[in-house]
């Protein structure tokens, strides 16, 4: 897959808008990791853990804020106005995937998140847009360092080598399996849309016949159930 | 006797709220626990958590309580789209999925999240539930009750008289004309985040002279018989809710201000006219509220009123109420927006089971409690310094009279928006340079945002005019700083020379503390802001008050009687 990133991003990152965003959905993305981040250092029953977990959300609170920044700059730089701060959702990933999954998830997304930082951080550099380049590498120490501690206690709350490696096995099938589901409601979502387009059209004498007989009322009205 | 679980979710702001046989035991907000700012989901975690609080199983519950009806909603969004079709060709897949795919079901979901029978789960109204989170804890027995939020059910406004344990609808004004969709819209206009930037809003008025009138009275008319009507076109709720205004406003007021730009109102006249926007919507805000009241006043013949709804958050508006409006006393809880509807769905279903009603709320610290043990191993693992403290507000009013920022966690966390002394951050109130420390290095928010003041309640009135009063307690209010202390509260008065006082009464924590910084400094006064960074939720545990030490250049972190610092103390 890399090789793939690495040819498509001289291209991709050309596309007028497209750092600015990607930038911003970065930062949203560490914005989600900090959340998770959070609620295991609350849900975990190690304070050694809980220790770690923390220092690593106040790292992907720094890599927010980073770029976010970042976004900000390069959008106005192409005259577009930022898209202000990142606001993240979680999945409760802790909860549904206990510690070990949980681990084997954020391990393999640091893993993930270094590789593709480190063709970023070529490209921007190859650019001359040391600036951006500074930003991924400067944030690429700390995922290094986020690959390597979450193996490492991995390791540890799996109670060894091998289930670790099972463990991120699983991780990884959850994770085409999720990748297949959102594919799917990718789909399901655009069917959905054209069947209500349809019902809407359908639907134009009711809409026509509400507005007639049935407007918005204005002014006080008498008590009565809302 | 019975315990009634009550909940708000599934738009802004999820809450639970626990009444026991008539008291009011717990009050949380979901975002405290999720740490995701205004959660939108159901509070799973915080029903869970006031049922810890009330020592209860889910079994143990005699009634679950929604705080609106699905079905009425469903219809009203339905009959939005119609009426505004082919506008709301956008809207209707989503809405319909929102509605049909969740939103219907919920009292089902409600049921299977806390694992209770299904008939134990109803719904109330909105506004009805609103009403009720504000009089039933309200030191009178009878007053009007004015309730103003986007909207509800259908209803956007609503009079009521209360009366005893009974709440009586007198009148109500129905979507899309709606005050809290008017300001909403604006918000949305000025750049900022709506349901979490209206206190942006409020704050930038201040800045700005009221100067777009003209152009405002096509955006709202104001009837003498109180009621108001929005001009629709302007406005994009009916047919997209995400935006909230239309292209018509930016035809009449100019093009929106981009989202997340810097402000600049020294500099920028483009700046000063946004504010000046600002300032006119919310002196619009106010006349609509004032007409309101006075019609509710006319209506029920009480002399107290009562306030609930996200608009009742405006604490300008409400000390305007409170002068103007012709009631001798007026009350607003201190979550008056969606969350606090949990407590009135509570309320609700306990005064209907025939449960008394409860006393006056006399505290916000509804949540749950910090633990200092924790923050103690935390702090070990994490390479802190701590000690514990024989006097815990001689070592605050020592830190603060040195010009330290200190962050102060005590006891159960606030129930509502406003840090209350349960877990703020304080600081001297003198220096305008710490306001700017604050905004600069831990909060990274606009400047023209204020700060707020804790004062000692008997003292207040030598401070602030109209303090204390029913509105202080919680932070809902503001006052006008008094002229000859206004060198001694530089950091927390607004350019308007106002402050959004908090009063604080014999008993607690924070006036031990405030007891001290006034024997230190003769000013018995805080500067006291919510402990969170930007875009984050209040702390609420251990574990979110020692990252946010780690994470932010303060000088010490007080958790009950220990004190953190990052250097040797």
């Amino acid at each position: 897959m890399r090789w793939l990133v690495r040819l498509v991003t001289p291209i991709v990152w050309r596309i007028p808008g497209h750092a600015g965003r990607k930038l911003h959905g970065f930062a949203r993305a560490e914005e989600g990791s900090r959340i998770d981040l959070l609620q295991a250092a609350r849900q975990t029953p190690s304070v050694v853990r809980r220790a770690r977990y923390l220092r690593h959300a106040l790292d992907e609170t720094r890599h927010a804020a980073m770029f976010a920044r970042a976004s900000a700059r390069l959008r106005r730089d192409d005259g577009r106005p930022p898209l202000g701060p990142p606001v993240a959702d979680t999945e409760e990933l802790f909860e549904r995937l206990g510690e070990v999954g949980f681990l084997a998830f954020v391990h393999r997304g640091e893993r993930r998140g270094r590789q593709q930082f480190e063709i970023y951080r070529d490209h921007f550099a190859r650019r001359g847009d040391a600036r951006t380049a500074a930003i991924f590498e400067a944030i690429l120490a700390d995922e290094r360092q986020h690959e390597g501690y979450t193996r490492e206690v991995l390791v540890e709350v799996a109670g060894g080598e091998r289930p670790a490696r099972a463990a991120l096995r699983r991780a990884a099938r959850w994770e085409a399996w999720r990748t297949w589901r959102r594919a799917g409601r990718f789909v399901v979502e655009r069917l959905y849309t054209v069947a209500m387009m349809a019902l809407y059209v359908a639907i134009a004498p009711l809409a026509l016949a509400v507005r007639r007989l049935q407007p918005a009322r204005r002014g006080w009205l008498p008590p009565g159930e809302d | 006797m019975a315990a009634v679980l009550g909940i708000s979710g599934y738009y802004h702001d999820a809450a639970a709220a626990l009444v026991v046989d008539g008291r009011v035991v717990a009050a949380m907000q979901e975002e405290r626990f999720s740490r995701i700012k205004n959660d939108a989901g159901l509070p799973r975690r915080a029903a869970q958590a006031c049922l810890a609080a009330g020592g209860l199983a889910a079994a143990d519950l005699d009634q679950v309580v929604f705080y609106e009806q699905p079905f009425a909603k469903l219809e009203r969004v339905l009959m939005s789209l119609l009426r505004t079709f082919p506008r709301s060709l956008r809207q209707f897949p989503r809405a319909l999925a929102a509605q049909l795919g969740q939103k219907i079901w919920v009292l089902d979901q409600i049921a299977e999240m806390l694992d209770v029978p299904r008939d134990r789960v109803t719904a109330t109204e909105h506004h009805r539930a609103h009403a009720a989170s504000a009089f039933f804890v309200s030191p009178f027995a009878r007053a009007a009750v004015l309730t103003v939020d986007g909207v509800g059910e259908a209803t956007s406004t609503a009079l009521w008289r209360g009366d005893g344990d009974r709440l009586d609808c007198v009148g109500r004004i129905e979507f899309p004309h709606s005050l809290g969709l008017l300001y909403a819209g604006l918000t949305a206009y000025l750049g900022f985040e709506v349901n979490e930037g209206e206190y942006k809003v409020m704050g930038l008025a201040a800045f700005g002279a009221p100067r777009f009138r003209d152009e405002f009275a096509r955006l709202v008319q104001l009837h003498g018989d109180g009621s108001f009507e929005l001009g629709l076109d302007y406005f994009g709720h009916l047919a997209d809710a995400e935006l909230g205004f239309g292209p018509r406003l930016e035809a009449l007021l100019g093009p929106r201000r981009p989202p997340g730009k810097p402000w600049d109102l020294e500099h920028s006249a483009e700046d000063r006219r946004y504010a000046d926007i600002a300032a006119t919507l919310q002196a619009v805000t106010e006349d609509a509220l004032l007409a309101l009241a006075r019609e509710a006043g006319r209506r029920t013949g009480a002399d107290a009123l009562c306030l609930a709804g996200g608009v009742a958050l405006n604490a300008v508006a409400n000390a305007r109420l409170r002068r103007e409006a012709g009631f001798a006393r007026v009350f607003v809880q201190p979550a008056a927006g969606d969350a606090g509807a949990a407590l009135g769905a509570a309320l609700l279903g306990a005064l209907g089971r025939g449960d008394p009603r409860p006393a006056p709320l006399a505290s916000a610290a509804l949540g749950t409690a910090i633990s200092a043990a924790e923050a103690q191993a935390l702090a070990e693992q994490l390479g802190l310094r701590w000690r514990r403290l024989d006097d815990v507000p001689a070592e605050v009013a020592t830190r603060i009279a040195a010009g330290q920022l200190v962050a102060f966690c005590q006891g159960r966390f606030e129930w509502g928006p406003r840090a209350l002394g349960q877990r703020s951050l304080l600081a001297a109130p003198s220096s305008p340079a710490t306001r700017d420390r604050i905004n600069r290095v831990v909060k990274r928010r606009e400047p023209f945002r204020p700060f707020a003041p804790a004062v000692l309640a008997d003292r207040a009135g030598e401070l602030f005019a109209d303090a204390p009063s029913d509105l202080t307690p919680f932070m809902t209010t503001v006052c006008p700083v008094r002229a000859e202390r206004a060198a001694a509260l530089g950091a927390v008065t607004h350019v308007d020379g106002t402050a959004r006082v908090q009063t604080v009464a014999a008993g607690g924590a924070l006036h031990a503390v405030l007891d001290a910084v006034g024997d230190a400094t003769g000013v018995p006064v805080v500067l006291n802001t919510s402990l969170n960074g930007p875009g984050e939720p209040i702390v609420a545990a251990a574990t979110e008050a020692v990252a946010f030490l780690v994470a932010h250049p303060i000088d010490a972190l007080i958790v009950e009687d220990l004190l953190l610092t990052r250097e040797a103390t």
